[in-house]
């Protein structure tokens, strides 16, 4: 017995009205909630954000929605989930008998996910994944089927329909995949879309093509959007309203411009304190903390000397090139190389920071690495205050390695499971002899001081911290043995928001007590502009332009550069730009067969220390 | 630890503690002759309070030759898996730590041994050293060594991937080091549950081995020994047989189910 | 084709390795082959005159050579215990076993895949306690055992099936299948619990992916999700597991086939092992080890069809 009501929906009537919803999950450690009160509705033709960091219960609540929370171990119990459908009739999807719910999904509501790269079955082509929803709700087959297969495709923009249909997931890139699932999710013309995350496991050019589909869609169809994400720069490219959670409850509710220019709330606050903006680091001279609410004992970073250039190089890269062999063909001979990094070429002076950035697969990492020799580079000179580091025997590295260090991207993996917090911090000081018995264990609590986390983390382990406090503990780890260069390889990616924010400030607050330099490598423009002296745009194992962080980003001269800066949404949403959701544009892949001729990068002087690539023979 | 605690792994623990206390205490406590004195006049009688497994063909007591027979049959299981750990844990772990050329050798022995069935290699080796309790041992652990060397090795390449891997020799970590601190402190969960589930299948074996006459001989007894001389005797007397064959089949599962409890407690990836 | 070219000379050295191994645990290992065969106590000259005549005088590389000369051209010697040529034992008994192991196989599989399946989709309620129990109780006992039982039950008491011996499919095959049914199912129950478990977790990892859950929000069907999605997923690699077993399959034939008086290669290999029959255990092991082998390359070829990722590579 269904909890419908006959009612005819009244104007204005909202296609979706959650009210009161609460969701429980049956754990080791007795019943949790993620979702304890939620209320929100969505007018047709209206995107609503649900905005929160992990654990806020955002997710748990969109996936409630459909009812899918239940596959997972999950129990809507309490609230309603009123839902009006085509047909004019109003139900409560929270009551609604499976079948029901069935002929819900993909069919009036669609979902997508997260994960582009593992939302398609990989054993099934394209068509039978488009055409098996139609067929359940439409009754679609055959070559009906197909056809009504390549309007969706078309629809979104995805190039060469056709060929596509044969194809299967996995010859297809994260970009492609995403709108597959968008395709599957609108096939049959919804009346709400949720995306949950969509963009988020994206590149930021490709997000942006992403979030233009989607408002695009959606103004097509006068459909209600569900818009999920942690992304505050990307809910004020997308909403019209937002909801705030956190630890499962709304905070706040509102138009995108009141909860932006005026929060309410000490929670709304402090989340949009800890975002960086793309642009509000116009007229500052040098990188600056983050005004974190709440943090009263601001200190400002010590301003550097004004001009970078003027100071000596601590770091000098030249003609760097590292190139990974594919291997393949009989007896498994290397057919062609990977050009991971190609002819890079850069300086870092003392106590500076030099951003690495561009999207996946520009080569950024593999250049961090290649400085540190955890890869090997195939030519190219790296020089470090003196040290000739390729030149280096492997005796001699080891030494090295105590002027160079490197903080990882993710806190749960670069931390062993097994060992005390203690033990890896103190690991560089007793590998290099630096310390030992007593005195070791002064130095290594003196770094969890530097770090700001307490003494009695140091008999702990990995698993009994969080996020930012491991990523704290590897920041300490990698400022054991004194190193002149820290290489910090993503290492707030993968972090929340406002713990984003304190780490930031603390690797700048570093920096100004001991004359740090830090090589910074990211993909987040905003981050990237906020902390860095210098910037890199890399792309394709190439820097494209280089320069003093206020050239590069308000003056940008190259396509690339420019379409990066364009793509990257703003956290104001006075300054939406409407995204082009032009169709998916191929890659020029670094993968070039072997003794294939290379051409050296050669660069303009636009401006003082301002570099940009000169285009090369084969694009 | 409160994931040890289920239905399961509770029984499983519980079991192999009793059984492993009767394999050590049991040649302690009961005098010897209790299962190896022949009575002929009560050969072949069914269970009965003065013997609670009935008697076998030579008027022996069925009760105290199962208990006596762990210490034998878990003796052999166990010192054939640690000599299998013992060889297989360094190869696997040069292997995957070390990747490239030793590893392409090394795991194409390892893949051309695992050709080979193991009881078949067992069998044959035992065979062409002459059966015995020590050549058994020597036997089962040489064939059960290369699956679990090809089990460590696949562990050992997932560790040396891991980011706090490279985080360590990036802090000048030298490659012993880094096996001692790293790699193995990593891989030895996966070693105890392997270990645990190869016991089952060791004691298993020396069950089979001991059931063709390849394995334990007279006058030692085993559990699979027993189930061979009962053969003859299946329409008459099916409890000399069926006493031994519950014996293993309640170690061996004893020791399946506390392995996956095992492994779902240490498996780094539901961590 | 590349692919194919590398395969085939893989299994071309992996052969020959298979040889070397053999040859090295039959022919190195400590053990007078003369006395065993002729006991300890026997007659030095009658001991000498053995050794000269089965070369084992010869040094190790020699013997070596002239058996795999003798197998590369077809010559695989005589049995030193059945009197005849080794060619012909093999041929015949590989046929009985393979029989079988491939009866076995496909009871396992028919039984052990939708109990697998049933078991990962109702995850911790009773129907996965009852069947992951059966399965756990399913592979702690030795084959052995099991077919001990089924001699008793089917055998002994219900005499439906003959408990000992062996038909010849081309000559009566009713009667083989008759043969060949109670030891197959001996080597079947075990591995029929193997492959629940292993269905079980396959299918237990697969429906907690991500493409499940958007087939589910799609509006599929429960069972559509399951059977058509979840399951295509997991027969790689059961797959895999299934053509790993037969190694293990080979194994158990040695004890089944015993007990049952089956005569297949496990029977003619035990039999030679107790005789120390030395070029039929050479020529045995060999064959068995061959055969594990190229199984395992035919599932490796078979999950090219079967998963499209890999057809790619």
């Amino acid at each position: 017995m269904t909890a419908a009501t006959a009612m005819q929906p009244a104007e204005g009537r909202p296609i979706i009205k959650v009210s009161g919803l609460r969701v429980e999950f049956q754990t080791d450690d007795g019943m949790v909630a993620g979702v304890k009160d939620v209320s929100f509705e969505i007018q047709p033709g209206e995107t609503l954000c649900v905005v929160g960091e992990s654990g806020s219960g955002k997710s748990v609540t969109s996936l409630s929605i459909l009812r899918l929370i239940e596959f997972g171990g999950g129990r809507i119990a309490a609230g309603s989930l009123e839902f009006a459908r085509g047909s004019g009739e109003v139900i409560d999807l929270a009551k609604a008998e499976p079948d029901v719910m069935q002929g819900i999904r993909g069919n009036e509501i669609g979902m997508i996910f997260q994960e582009p790269m593992t939302s398609l079955n990989p054993v099934f082509t394209i068509e039978r994944q488009l055409t098996d929803g139609l067929k359940r709700h439409r009754g679609l087959t055959g070559e009906d089927a197909r056809g009504r297969a390549l309007e969706l495709l078309r629809e979104v923009r995805i190039p060469e329909p056709e060929r596509r249909l044969t194809q299967y997931p996995h010859e297809l890139s994260g970009g492609m995949r995403q709108r597959i699932v968008i395709a599957m999710a609108m096939a049959c013309r919804p009346r709400l879309l949720i995306a949950d995350e969509p963009t988020t496991a994206l590149d930021v050019t490709i997000q942006a093509e992403i979030l233009g589909l989607i408002d695009r869609l959606k103004r097509e169809n006068g459909m209600a959007v569900l818009f999920i994400t942690h992304d505050m720069a990307v809910v004020a490219q997308m909403a019209d309203r937002v909801v705030v959670m956190y630890r499962g409850d709304v905070v706040e509710e509102g138009p995108v411009r009141d909860i932006f220019e005026q929060p309410r709330e000490a929670y709304t606050k402090a989340l949009l304190a800890a975002v960086p903006k793309l642009g509000e680091m116009r007229d500052k001279p040098a990188p600056e903390p983050m005004r974190i609410l709440g943090d009263e004992t601001l200190r400002a970073a010590a301003p550097p000397p004004a001009i970078c250039t003027r100071r000596e190089p601590l770091l000098t890269v030249k003609n760097l090139t590292t190139r990974f062999p594919v291997k393949g063909g009989l007896m498994r001979r290397t057919v062609a190389n990977v050009h991971a990094v190609e002819d890079v070429s850069f300086q870092l002076a003392k106590g500076a920071t030099l951003s690495l950035v561009g999207e996946s697969g520009c080569g950024k990492s593999t250049c961090g690495r290649s400085i540190l020799r955890l890869v090997e580079a195939e030519s190219g000179e790296i020089q470090l205050d003196g040290w000739n580091v390729r030149g280096l025997s492997r005796l001699d590295l080891r030494h090295a390695r105590r002027d160079m260090q490197m903080v990882f991207q993710d806190p749960f993996a670069s931390l062993n499971p097994y060992r005390r917090l203690l033990d890896q911090v103190a690991e560089p000081l007793v590998n290099f002899g630096l310390a030992s018995g007593s005195e070791l264990h002064d130095r290594v609590a003196h770094l969890f001081d530097r770090v700001e986390l307490p003494r009695s983390f140091l008999r702990r382990f990995p698993h009994e911290l969080s996020g930012g406090q491991r990523q704290r503990v590897a920041i300490a780890r990698a400022l054991a043995p004194n190193p002149k260069l820290i290489v910090a390889d993503e290492s707030v990616s993968a972090l929340d928001v406002s713990v984003q924010a304190q780490v930031l400030n603390l690797l700048m607050e570093l920096q100004a007590d001991l004359g740090l330099s830090f090589l910074f490598i990211s993909h987040d423009m905003a981050v990237v502009e906020r902390v860095s002296h210098n910037v890199a745009v890399m792309y394709l194992g190439r820097i494209v332009e280089i320069g003093p962080r206020a050239a590069v980003f308000e003056n940008p001269r190259h396509a690339y550069t420019r379409s990066l800066l364009d793509a990257v949404p703003i956290a104001d949403p006075a300054r939406r730009r409407p995204h082009d959701d032009r169709s998916f544009r191929p890659l020029s892949s670094p993968i070039f067969p072997v003794g294939a001729p290379v051409e050296p990068s050669s660069y303009d002087e636009v401006a003082p220390g301002h570099f940009v690539l000169r285009p090369l023979a084969a694009a | 630890m409160k994931r040890f605690l289920t239905p399961q792994g509770v029984i499983g623990f519980t079991l192999i503690v009793i059984i492993v206390a009767i394999g050590i205490f049991a040649p302690l406590i009961i005098p010897p002759d209790m299962a190896t004195k022949m009575k002929m006049t009560m050969r072949l009688k069914p269970p009965s309070m003065g013997y609670p497994f009935g008697t076998d063909q030579l008027g022996r007591d069925i009760f105290f030759r199962v208990l006596l027979g762990a210490h034998t049959s878990l003796g052999i299981a166990g010192a054939a898996v640690a000599i299998s750990v013992l060889i297989g844990l360094p190869l696997g772990i040069i292997s995957g730590y070390a990747r490239g050329a030793v590893d392409n050798v090394l795991m194409r022995i390892v893949d051309t041994l695992l050709s080979f069935p193991a009881l078949l290699l067992a069998l044959t080796i035992s065979a062409m050293l002459g059966p015995s309790i020590p050549n058994t041992i020597i036997a089962i652990g040489i064939a059960f060594t290369p699956f679990l060397a090809r089990i460590i090795r696949g562990e050992a390449l997932r560790v040396s991937a891991m980011p706090y891997v490279e985080a360590a020799r990036a802090a000048g970590t030298n490659d012993a080091a880094m096996i001692w601190r790293h790699i193995l402190p990593n891989v030895l969960p996966l070693v105890i549950v392997q270990a645990t589930i190869s016991l089952a299948f060791a004691i298993l074996a020396e069950a089979g081995l001991s059931f063709l006459g390849l394995g334990t001989q007279p006058p030692n007894s085993s559990w699979g020994l027993m189930i061979q001389a009962s053969r003859d005797y299946l329409d008459v007397a099916p409890w000399t047989a069926l006493a031994p064959g519950a014996a293993v089949a309640l170690t061996v599962l004893a020791l399946n189910m506390f392995g996956d409890v095992l492994r779902d407690v240490l498996d780094p990836r539901a961590q | 084709m590349t692919y194919l070219l590398n395969r085939l000379f893989s299994i071309a050295l992996t052969l020959w390795l298979i040889s070397v191994i053999t040859f090295a645990v039959t022919s190195v290992l400590p053990g007078d082959v003369a006395m065993m065969i002729l006991g300890t106590q026997s007659n030095p000259t009658a001991l000498a005159g053995l050794r000269q005549q089965l070369g084992l005088n010869d040094p190790l590389v020699a013997q070596y050579g002239r058996w795999i000369g003798g197998m590369l051209t077809g010559n695989f010697g005589h049995s030193l215990v059945f009197k005849e040529p080794i060619a012909d034992l093999m041929a015949q008994k590989m046929k009985a076993s393979a029989l079988i192991v491939v009866m076995s196989m496909a009871i396992a599989l028919i039984c052990a895949v939708p109990l697998g399946v049933w078991a990962a989709v109702h995850r911790k309620k009773w129907q996965d306690t009852v069947s992951s129990s059966a399965a756990l109780f399913g592979i702690s006992l030795p084959d052995f055992f099991w077919g001990i039982v089924l001699i008793l039950l089917f055998a002994r008491m219900l005499g439906w099936f003959p408990s000992s011996g062996f038909t010849d499919p081309s000559v009566d095959f009713l009667g083989a299948i008759r043969h060949a049914f109670l030891p197959s199912l001996a080597l079947g129950l075990g591995l029929m619990a193997h492959l629940t478990r292993v269905t079980r977790s396959t299918m237990t990892g697969i429906l907690n992916q991500e493409f499940i859950r958007v087939a589910r929000a799609k509006g599929l069907s429960e069972q559509s999700v399951v059977w058509s999605y979840g399951l295509r997923n997991a027969v790689g690699p059961i797959m895999t597991v299934a053509g790993l077993q037969v190694g293990y399959l080979f194994g158990s034939i040695i004890v089944v086939e015993t007990l049952f008086n089956y005569t297949g290669m496990g029977w003619i290999t035990y039999q030679a092992l107790l005789n120390r029959d030395v070029p039929l255990i050479q020529t045995s092991v060999f064959f068995i080890a061959a055969v594990v082998m190229l199984t395992n390359f035919v599932v490796d070829l078979l999950y090219l069809l079967v998963d499209p990722r890999i057809r790619m590579q």
